[in-house]
């Protein structure tokens, strides 16, 4: 098996070295626009998806369909939600048949904010082979059954008796081509030369390695550190396409939240309303063709009543109206922009929030594209659907 | 069709009434209805009762009126159609009275905006205007559902911020003589651009305040006017417009289809056309609508409403005043009221009562437009029959 892509993305917000995510966002959102970086050229079939991450949003039932939603992928795809960090994703990846997503993603505390996919073929890509697995217990951070986290705070302690107590159980000497899952100057004693530094150190971590490997055509020993646990994996060079979705960070706009009630949500309506809206798809009626976003029992066109097939909808948009809401809204954070944009050329307008840019920052005319987020938190649920993100202008995407 | 006139109409004071509750507010109003009949008027004589509201206060409405104004034996309709609520209830029971089936009416209208919590009210409205899965949580709380209109409208339009700070400081002007109205003082064209911003493009100044208040109309047939008055205000034309719900199937968001709808039912009814309107009170909730209001109610042509409010004629002492009571603006907006209220200030106007009158008040037009922009009530009234 082959690494064929690589995709990335990393939040608009923060800094170069510290990258934040928006209010908007979440190890689901970040997750699918890694993803869609890596398969946005669709020339492959993919079956299966594994989100490795420790940030997963609903616990209790509800990502998969989120995730392949957002995807554009069929639901009976394959999923695997693991928890895990660095370790677990490279597992992950040298364990995936081919047809497999696997994709990690960062937002918690502590290891920073990324996500990063790889999609697994046959053919010249990257190849890796596993060389170790030690794992060992030294939980320097811990979550405690109320979410709070504790940190014992002691990094020559991980130091002596996680990093280097893992590399003697699995009796590595030799230095790498990339460690990840540590800070940048214990990465550096592991590696030779110049080693790749990634912008996370969780589940994405080795994923961004890869990315960067697959740049420099570099191979090697690839390290992967969770605490005292490791996975080891030699780095065999391949033609891999790297997809990054990685603008010039800006810092996090100024805005307050108004403490409020609880946004309320109708779960028939949530359920109703699924498909169309995590996949972006209009209903298209099947005697004249007119799209209704939402989709619609009678058609805006011809009037034609019955359940119309969905239909995906571009993604690219220009704003028709906007307006920049500053008074405080409970459980909002102001200010907000809002605006109307019409999608592609098929004459369909969307509602939505803009996300990934300052608040007021378009206007009418302004160019951009539709991405998945987290429009809200409704009674602790998790509702996702569309916000446009205006193309960066000056600011350009960093393409590779 | 049996013609129906107004011959009373009364209101209380529009404001933030935290002493008063519904249960107080809708006996003040019917009261000063009852008085202000020239030859006296028993509320035993009305045979139903339309009452308009928009968010319930206390419970159950069309009760809450009987109970609290000793009408136990009249039967009541509630209505709810968003910010054209008092202006629909009129129209409803100007059918009733027309028909024949009914003599005596009684429409009401009122709300407790402040009942709730000055920020609490925009998720309560937005309740009541948005898509559950799809809009509600984008957050369009009122003032962005009319700015997302009006910056569309400066945009294809000559028509500038200050354009919408005229409107403001003419209806603040013209509120400072209504006793009724809730914000009595002058502003100027520096303070409403200056004020603090609240949803762009609207500041402050451009906004209504947030407010409670009732108001009453007697509705009686063509037959029995004499009874009551020998100056009645008749009702010449009703009209009621209607438009698609959600913003994004809008086609053109600088026009308000259902006011063109709803003007065109009244001005037909009436057989008179928007030259012939002497006073108007219209839909001033953020003062770029009531720019909007001057095209789509045919007061001028499309985008030629900058020039208008540049002009001066739509001040009291212009060609066509508008908004002579303050307008939402200066005198406030309890929604379920606020038609009801604009029926109040012409039938004064057209008996030459007002505070603010305007010379030679023979024909009015009162307007609503509301909700998610999608629902407009229209009502011309005469001081002759027609």
């Amino acid at each position: 098996v082959s690494i064929r892509v690589v995709g990335t993305y990393l939040p608009s917000w923060g800094t170069r070295d510290a990258r934040a995510v928006g209010t908007d966002e979440d190890a689901l959102t970040i997750a699918v626009e890694c993803g869609r970086a890596a398969m946005v050229d669709r020339n492959f079939d993919v079956r299966h998806v594994v989100l490795v991450t420790r940030d997963l949003p609903l616990l209790e039932g509800g990502n998969s369909a989120a995730l392949l939603a957002g995807l554009g992928l069929s639901a009976s795809t394959g999923v695997v939600e693991q928890i895990g960090g660095a370790p677990a994703a490279l597992d992950a990846v040298f364990t995936a048949a081919p047809g497999t997503l696997v994709i990690g993603a960062d937002c918690g505390s502590g290891v920073g904010c990324g996500a990063a996919a790889v999609l697994l073929a046959d053919g010249r890509g990257i190849k890796l082979t596993p060389v170790a697995r030690v794992q060992r217990s030294l939980p320097s951070r811990a979550r405690g059954s109320d979410g709070s986290v504790h940190d014992y705070d002691d990094p020559r302690l991980t130091r002596e008796r996680g990093v280097r107590a893992a590399l003697a159980d699995a009796g590595i000497a030799r230095k790498a081509v990339a460690a990840v899952g540590l800070g940048p100057k214990d990465a550096a004693t592991l590696c030779d030369g110049d080693a790749p530094r990634v912008p996370t150190t969780g589940a994405s971590a080795p994923l961004f390695a890869l990315a960067a490997l697959a740049d420099t055509r570099a191979g090697g020993l690839l390290l992967a550190f969770e605490q005292a646990s490791m996975t080891a994996a030699e780095v065999v060079p391949g033609s891999t396409t790297v997809r990054r979705r990685e603008r010039e960070p800006e810092p996090l706009p100024k805005q307050r939240v108004t403490p409020g009630p609880e946004i309320r949500i109708s779960l028939p309506a949530y359920e109703r309303a699924f498909d169309a809206k995590v996949r972006l798809e209009a209903g298209c009626c099947p005697h004249c063709g007119t799209l209704a976003l939402p989709p619609r029992h009678r058609c805006l066109g011809c009037g034609a009543e019955g359940e119309a097939a969905l239909t995906e909808l571009p993604r690219d948009a220009i704003v028709y109206t906007t307006t920049t809401v500053h008074t405080p809204v409970p459980g909002l954070a102001t200010p907000y922009t809002i605006v109307i944009v019409e999608l592609g050329d098929t004459g369909v307008r969307l509602l939505a929030q803009v996300t990934g840019a300052p608040p007021g920052n378009v206007g009418i005319g302004t160019r951009g594209e539709m991405v998945l987020r987290r429009v809200a938190e409704r009674s602790g649920i998790p509702d996702y659907g569309y916000a446009f993100l205006p193309e960066s202008g000056p600011r350009a995407q960093v393409a590779r | 069709v049996r013609r129906v006139a107004l011959v009373g109409a009364g209101m209380t004071a529009f404001g933030e009434h935290f002493d008063l509750g519904i249960k107080d507010l809708l006996p003040m109003a019917v009261t000063e209805a009852v008085a202000s009949v020239d030859k006296g008027f028993d509320r035993a004589d009305i045979d139903a009762a339309w009452f308009g509201e928009l968010t319930t206060t206390d419970g159950f409405p069309s009760g809450i009126l009987v109970d609290s104004c000793g009408l136990l034996d009249v039967p009541v309709t509630r209505v709810e159609n968003a910010c054209a609520t008092g202006n629909d209830a009129l129209r409803n029971a100007v059918y009733g009275v027309g028909s024949g089936m009914l003599d005596v009416a009684l429409v009401i209208g009122a709300d407790k905006v402040r009942e709730s919590s000055a920020r609490g009210t925009f998720w309560e409205w937005m309740g009541l205007t948005r898509d559950m899965a799809w809009d509600y949580p984008i957050g369009v709380v009122a003032p962005a559902n009319f700015a997302l209109h009006v910056n569309r409208y400066l945009h294809e339009s000559s028509a500038t911020r200050e354009h919408l700070a005229m409107v403001a400081v003419k209806n603040h002007h013209h509120g400072v003589t209504n006793p009724k109205a809730q914000l009595r003082h002058e502003i100027t064209i520096e303070q409403v651009l200056d004020a603090p911003m609240v949803v762009e493009p609207f500041g402050l100044y451009d906004c209504t305040p947030q407010s409670d208040g009732a108001a009453a109309l007697l509705v009686v047939g063509e037959e029995i006017v004499d009874r009551y008055t020998d100056r009645p205000v008749w009702v010449r034309g009703v009209g009621l417009g209607l438009d698609r719900v959600m913003h994004q199937h809008k086609a053109d968001m600088t026009t308000f289809p259902p006011t063109v709808k709803a003007a065109m039912q009244a001005y037909a009814m009436a057989g008179v056309g928007p030259a012939d309107i002497d006073v108007a009170e219209v839909h001033d909730c953020f003062t770029g609508v009531e720019l909007i209001d001057y095209e789509d109610l045919g007061f001028c042509e499309r985008f030629g409403a900058a020039a208008l409010i540049e002009s001066g004629e739509t001040a009291v002492g212009g060609r066509l005043p508008v908004n002579p009571s303050g307008g939402l603006k200066s005198k406030g907006h309890p929604p379920g009221a606020t038609g009801i209220a604009q029926c109040v200030e012409l039938f004064e106007q057209l008996r030459g009562e007002s505070t603010n009158q305007v010379d030679r008040a023979r024909l009015a037009l009162a307007h609503n437009i509301g909700g998610p922009t999608a629902v407009s009530a229209v009502t011309i009234l005469g001081s002759a029959k027609g």
